[in-house]
């Protein structure tokens, strides 16, 4: 069953970078607006995803050959529902102020297309093992990417870095503002934006020529 | 499932693999569920103990000490009382009774904390504000569970936030009744006189404030026969007359 390194190493680098799931999926996009407003919550966020989808993943690609096709999505759905309560009631019993700043965001991964759409894409047609190496991967690139917009907006909205501030007195003595713009969603939207736009202009991995 | 090589898309082992799925999903959640209740519980109470306390200032904001220091801290100066409509302490619950606490330290009532049940954006926000014995002071405010967004209206558990509240009036300068509010935007805005009856708000969250300012109000509204016993009770808090008025107002002293 296991194949040598450099096959796994093809599907973590894909996951992460070439195939990335927010830049080049263009998938997760709701919840990367709602949870980068600070450091924290999006670092808790992308473990939480992490967890999730290389688990479903697994568990959908074991079940492949006997979920009947006309009502995989619900099941898909079903699995992932189960994952995502179990670990928002982890979280609720170990890690109870983490679980505090992230509400609703836990619940929300059911939605977050990226694990639905690994379970579509990949563990559908790939071994157990594959699949949840692909999940871990996939919820490292989002993650990547949660952690650097939401740099990026705490930095720029509220000047600070995990919550220290980390702009000097001196700066807004001298007549520098936080972006409120940066606070907001669409903050995240421009953020987002240029980074797709980032990724897809860097040679050999734009859409056009693939 | 062991016919595998029948037809996995027949209606009967479609039927037979959604039961299956549903059952074992079920199964799972229950499992999990149950079987963390008890440490959600006891976070859950934990929690509001230290919400109480931060909003009493017996403990620092956003600071979490030990679950036996704040069982020790919580045992030995928090109270909760039962009050009626017209501010008497109860002995039992009755239908229309309210809930609420007293900070004392030795015996002396310091100030009192009402517990806040306020409508946000996304669902209830609950919490505790703290009043000095004056019966007109905020001494503070704390938020144990909110469903708003976090990072906008979930700022309103943040400990900037909720410090904000400390030292703010309930009465406006013509000493009548306003409850304090939440601003839109800064303090410093507002005119000289409106300053100590308003917190800074919270940027991106105008909704959550104007919420959560509804429902202070309210919640100050219903408890005002306490406030007003214990503004009557103040000036005679010197220790001459403090039997009189305890007499009077039936404070459990």
């Amino acid at each position: 069953m296991l194949k040598n390194k450099t096959h796994y190493k093809e599907i973590l680098a894909k996951g992460i970078w070439k195939e990335n799931p927010v830049a080049y999926q263009v998938l997760g996009i709701c919840s990367a607006l709602a949870v980068t407003v600070k450091m924290s919550t999006a670092i808790v966020m992308a473990v939480a995803l992490t967890a999730v989808t290389a688990f479903s993943s697994m568990i959908i690609s074991s079940l492949r050959k006997k979920i009947p096709s006309n009502i995989r999505i619900i099941v898909e759905l079903a699995v992932i529902a189960s994952l995502v309560i179990v670990t928002d009631e982890i979280l609720k019993a170990f890690f109870y102020d983490i679980s505090k700043q992230l509400s609703i965001f836990v619940g929300l991964i059911i939605t977050n297309c990226i694990v639905l759409g690994r379970a579509e894409a990949f563990a559908l047609a790939n071994d157990p093992i594959d699949s949840f190496v692909d999940g871990i991967a996939n919820g490292i690139g989002y993650g990547l990417i949660l952690v650097f917009v939401a740099f990026l907006r705490e930095l720029l909205g509220t000047g600070k870095f995990f919550g220290l501030p980390v702009i000097p007195q001196v700066l807004f003595d001298a007549g520098y503002q936080n972006m409120g713009l940066m606070v907001l969603a669409p903050g995240a939207f421009f953020i987002i934006g240029l980074i797709i736009w980032l990724k897809n202009s860097l040679a050999g991995i734009s859409h056009e020529k693939k | 499932m062991s016919e595998t090589k029948r037809d996995k898309n027949s209606r009967v082992n479609v039927i037979k693999f959604a039961l299956l799925v549903s059952f074992i999903c079920s199964l799972l959640i229950t499992a999990a569920v149950s079987g963390l209740k008890k440490f959600q519980q006891e976070n859950i109470e934990l929690d509001k103990k230290i919400n109480l306390l931060a909003a009493a200032n017996l403990i620092d904001t956003g600071k979490k000490p030990s679950k036996q220091k704040t069982n020790a801290l919580y045992d030995k100066h928090i109270q909760a009382v039962i009050v009626d409509n017209r501010g008497k302490i109860l002995k039992t619950d009755t239908p229309k009774s309210m809930h609420m606490y007293f900070y004392k330290t030795d015996g002396v009532i310091q100030g009192y904390i009402l517990p806040i049940n306020s409508r946000g954006l996304w669902g209830k926000i609950h919490g505790y504000l703290a009043l000095e014995n004056d019966g007109q002071t905020v001494s503070g405010f704390s938020v144990y569970s909110h469903s708003e967004t976090p990072g906008l209206g979930g700022e309103i558990e943040s400990t900037w936030f909720e410090k904000n509240f400390k030292g703010k009036k309930i009465f406006n300068s013509h000493n009548k009744f306003v409850s304090v509010g939440i601003a839109k935007g800064k303090v410093a805005n507002l005119p000289e006189n409106e300053r100590k009856n308003y917190v800074d708000g919270i940027s991106g969250a105008t909704l959550t404030g104007k919420y959560l300012s509804e429902g202070i109000k309210s919640t100050l509204t219903r408890y005002e026969a306490v406030s007003i016993n214990l503004r009557r009770a103040k000036p005679a808090a010197t220790k001459k007359e403090s039997k009189e008025s305890h007499a009077k107002k039936q404070n459990p002293l």
